[in-house]
């Protein structure tokens, strides 16, 4: 019989798999934050269930449990019966939307993006001090947050660009959009156009983007499909610094959080470490690291959406930072910085850096 | 005082990015006032400096967060940041809920206090203000 949801053609015999054995709720950093079984992807399976069996309707009363997640993908790493459960969600909410039931949060931003450049609505980016659309070797792609919410951490990292003496340009770039597609809505299409137009007018053979989720979107979406036609490489900074030596050092107690995207989504976890070990003499990891870092809490749209468990998240993950000892945490995606730095309490000592900016910072001491 | 359903209190100063001050001894106290805190919605995040943060008059020292806007908070005068409401960092909200009392933000040494002069004071003023920036806010 042909279900009602797309979600239930595509990922019925997943759901029924979950044997509710509960390994995902010692992982997921929503449940971790709220203790709200609900909240945690054995819960979303057991509601799902429900729904397939027509107990329940997909409508507004599932909106928190079935928004409030960030898609880190920590449930399905540890799942012993292989329920891919980000994948389930997203799904879950693109049925959800066409059923008239979403967070208004993100409804909002859809809405945000047919009309505006960014999902913050603002109208004046930043410049950076820099030209934009210029003929270069690269383009550096920042990113809405890079762009709107950690100008600090862009411009560190364009002036460790400039350090190294990269041919990069900036663009007048608009918002890849990937995020629309993991919260129930699609890329937009002009928004996707508009980027390939001014990346591929540049000449650039390669973009480097600091955002794990533009990185992501560039490389796997069809919308941008012509950018890799064209023969145009997408690389993220931290696979981009890699080889490069930058000639300082600090002792002080370094630590690494790997972002979800860039991580778990991408399988990218030793080429930032390459990095940071050329420049700190005493790193150091936490607890949970690589495949089982914990997630910082502002993923899969949940920082706009439910900002207070989102901060909560992220105060969950500096307990670790405390615990190994670290004067500085680094991690590459500007939405973990700018969570895990909002999120970082007044009597915590230890700083949150992007690693990009990190280094420029020591180089700039250096001169 | 009350201007279009905003609490504006009579016997603040006003600082023309919605900042309200107010003397308490030889310091000041600095906040966020009711226009502001209706128009940002839920406030999610606001930084804290350390103390001892040197403040240049007209300068950004700390950032504010709304789930739709980022906001940055101007030194109203020359100073020293000598404390903050330490609430605010688990607990932001507090600037929504009681944004002239529980939810001040603020406590700065300024190098003179003169320098309130140039903040906005009295109904006169405040209102003339606020009725602009209410406009200038209903057409964006």
């Amino acid at each position: 019989m042909e279900s009602k949801y797309e979600f239930e053609e595509k990922y019925r015999e997943q759901i029924l798999k979950c044997s509710r054995c509960g390994f995902c709720q010692a992982v997921c950093p929503v449940y971790g934050a709220t203790l709200r079984p609900a909240l945690n992807a054995r819960g979303k399976m057991l509601l799902l269930k429900e729904v397939m069996d027509g107990k329940i309707g997909l409508d507004d009363q599932l909106i928190e449990t079935l928004f409030q997640c960030t898609t880190c993908a920590n449930c399905f790493h540890n799942c012993p019966s292989g329920v891919d459960v980000p994948e389930i969600i997203k799904a879950v909410r693109q049925d959800m939307v066409r059923a008239g039931s979403c967070h208004p949060a993100f409804e909002g931003m859809n809405e945000v993006l047919e009309k505006h450049t960014n999902i913050y609505a603002e109208d004046e980016p930043e410049d950076f001090e820099r030209v934009r659309n210029r003929k270069a070797e690269y383009v550096y792609f920042i990113g809405c947050v890079g762009s709107y919410r950690e100008d600090e951490p862009t411009m560190a990292a364009l002036d460790l660009l400039d350090r190294l003496k990269v041919d990069y340009t900036l663009i007048d770039e608009v918002c890849c959009s990937g995020v629309l597609e993991d919260v129930g809505f699609s890329i937009k299409e002009h928004l996707a156009e508009k980027n390939m137009a001014l990346i591929l007018e540049t000449g650039a053979g390669t973009v480097i983007t600091g955002c794990p989720y533009c990185f992501r979107t560039f490389n796997d979406k069809l919308q941008y499909s012509r950018l890799r036609e064209a023969g145009v490489k997408v690389v993220h900074i931290t696979q981009f610094l890699q080889d490069f030596g930058f000639g300082v050092k600090t002792d002080k107690r370094v630590t690494y959080h790997d972002p979800c995207d860039l991580g778990r989504h991408c399988g990218i976890y030793e080429e930032p470490r390459n990095t940071i070990r050329k420049i700190a003499t005493d790193f150091v990891e936490m607890p949970d690291n690589r495949e089982n870092a914990l997630c910082c809490g502002a993923g899969g749209g949940v920082r706009g959406a439910y900002a207070k468990n989102s901060i909560a998240m992220a105060r969950r993950r500096l307990e670790q930072v405390e615990e190994v000892g670290a004067e500085i945490v680094l991690t590459e995606c500007n939405s973990c910085v700018h969570n895990l730095a909002n999120a970082k309490l007044r009597r915590q000592k230890f700083r949150v850096y992007s690693t990009t900016e990190f280094i420029n910072e020591l180089m700039e001491e250096a001169e | 005082m009350e201007i279009e359903g905003y609490n504006m209190p009579d016997d603040l100063y006003y600082e023309e990015n919605h900042f309200w001050v107010k003397e308490e001894g030889d310091l000041l106290i600095m906040g966020m006032d009711d226009f502001a805190q209706a128009l940002a919605g839920e406030i999610v995040y606001v930084q804290l400096p350390d103390d001892g943060k040197r403040l240049k008059l007209g300068k950004k020292f700390a950032k504010i967060e709304s789930g739709k806007w980022l906001g940055k908070v101007y030194a109203p005068v020359n100073g020293e940041l000598v404390g903050v409401n330490e609430e605010l960092e688990t607990n932001p909200g507090l600037i929504n809920d009681d944004c002239y009392g529980k939810g001040w933000m603020y406590k700065i040494r300024p190098d003179d206090k003169g320098e309130l002069e140039n903040l906005m004071k009295g109904r006169e003023a405040v209102e003339k203000w606020l009725l602009a920036e209410i406009e200038k806010y209903a057409e964006e």
